[in-house]
């Protein structure tokens, strides 16, 4: 978690105003007591009328206390569950670190076996045409998984990757830029059209560059298989509150509500076997929580999915 | 024809570095292997090599642990990381040590091969006449 201790006692966790209490906590209850000690100065026709303002003023500031506090143990109680996440997240991060190292070795000897096994094949004797192809078959197929495991291993270890990041200052928009000149060309070809919507005169930024990169590209591609031909990625940049952000829109299906709890989980994938490892957005939500920012996602099924990266200024 | 390039694997899986061996002389290089650092030096001290394929974790002398005294042994040589237990700070501290590049396990012969060649040619091309 990255929120940070605001030193205005007034500033909710995630920087926005709550009004003051003291109307109700000091005010209020002043003002009742005032209301008690004219009564005794007063006549008793004005006491009704002071003691209906008194009870008046205590309801009133009693039910907004109420639910001032009902309100906020619901935001405490989500952000206990928020914490809880991204303890998982960690928890899991170590776990598939020390997994895929083990997993990388036997792979590593796997790979050796079959390079080895379709050299001596690719020259093989005495053995019926059918058999052959239908070895080379298998050794491709192995390859083909090995290739899948080897992906999956290598995210792994960038998910539990615990380097501390490389701040540099740059131009985000450039930052932007060079990754959808990356995918623009793919996109055309699925017809699938980039817009952008740059705010003018963003400073630059000061983080670390090739994970930046690796977080656009990351929820670009994601849009690009999202979105059917004919729809529009909208790239978008804006400064507000000493942030800025960047958002990746699309026009593609959406995120069903179900998903949306689970769509940073690492492993989490909708697409088929084989096509997606579901690491992705851990990752990138991971680097983007490590350079101090956050990545919150929007969506109505149907109508596409707005991804947007948060960095401090 | 020119002289096979001379390749030293040093990984405690013996099946991996046999495999990689046989491979690798099937294309031409001449190989060696070791299933550890202080093997590695043994071989070395024997006769050079020109490229040394070096895994990181290794009971006994690890990778990290080798890189300084294997460059000490044979100046010669270009050092290839190739390792299952990849690491950001490993890497960095590995070419910081003097490994001309760091690949990730598991890798495809053909990609292994390109690198070998490819720091053998980086040093041949550096190096004083």
């Amino acid at each position: 978690m990255n929120a940070k201790n605001s030193t205005k006692p007034e500033a909710g966790p995630e920087g926005f105003a709550f009004p003051p209490l003291w109307p109700h906590t000091v005010l209020a209850p002043g003002l009742a007591g005032a209301a008690v000690l004219a009564t005794l100065l007063t006549p008793p026709a004005v006491d009704v009328a002071l003691a209906l303002v008194a009870g008046a003023i205590c309801i009133g500031s009693a039910l907004t206390l109420a639910r001032r506090i009902r309100r906020g143990e619901g935001e405490l109680r989500e952000m206990d569950l928020r914490l809880l996440h991204s303890q998982k997240l960690a928890a899991i991060g170590e776990l598939s670190s020390g997994i895929a190292h083990e997993i990388n070795n036997p792979l590593a000897i796997i790979t050796q076996e079959l390079d080895l096994a379709r050299e001596i094949t690719a020259d093989c004797q005495g053995l019926s045409d059918e058999d052959l192809s239908d070895a080379r078959d298998s050794l491709r197929e192995i390859a083909k998984q090995v290739d899948r495991c080897r992906q999956i291993t290598h995210k792994l270890l960038n998910f539990a990757r615990k380097m501390e990041p490389v701040l540099q200052e740059e131009a985000l928009e450039q930052v932007i830029e060079d990754m959808a000149l990356l995918v623009e060309k793919e996109a055309q070809g699925r017809g699938v059209a980039i817009a952008r919507d740059y705010a003018p005169d963003l400073p630059h930024v000061r983080t670390d560059v090739p994970l930046l990169r690796q977080v656009i590209l990351n929820l670009l591609t994601n849009a690009l298989h999202a979105t059917p031909p004919g729809g529009t990625i909208t790239l978008l940049t804006r400064r507000a509150d000493g942030q800025v952000s960047i958002a990746v829109r699309d026009t593609g299906c959406g995120i069903a509500p179900e998903n949306m709890e689970k769509i940073f989980d690492p492993f989490f994938t909708t697409k088929e076997p084989g096509k997606g490892t579901g690491l992705g957005l851990s990752v990138s939500h991971g680097i983007v929580a490590r350079l101090g920012g956050s990545l919150a996602a929007t969506s109505r099924p149907g109508q596409g999915a707005t991804f947007t990266v948060t960095l401090p200024l | 024809m020119a002289d096979p390039i001379r390749v030293c694997i040093v990984d405690d899986e013996e099946r991996f570095r046999d495999t990689l061996a046989k491979l690798l002389s099937r294309h031409g290089f001449s190989v060696r292997t070791a299933g550890g650092g202080q093997e590695a030096l043994e071989l070395l001290a024997q006769a050079p090599s020109d490229v040394i394929v070096l895994d990181v974790k290794m009971p006994g002398l690890s990778g990290e642990q080798a890189l300084p005294l294997l460059r000490a042994a044979c100046p010669e040589a270009e050092v290839l990381v190739l390792t299952g237990h990849a690491s950001v700070d490993i890497a960095s501290a590995m070419i910081a040590g003097g490994a001309a590049d760091y690949l990730l396990k598991p890798c495809p012969t053909e990609e292994l091969e390109g690198a070998i060649r490819a720091v053998y040619d980086r040093r041949q091309a550096t190096r004083p006449r």
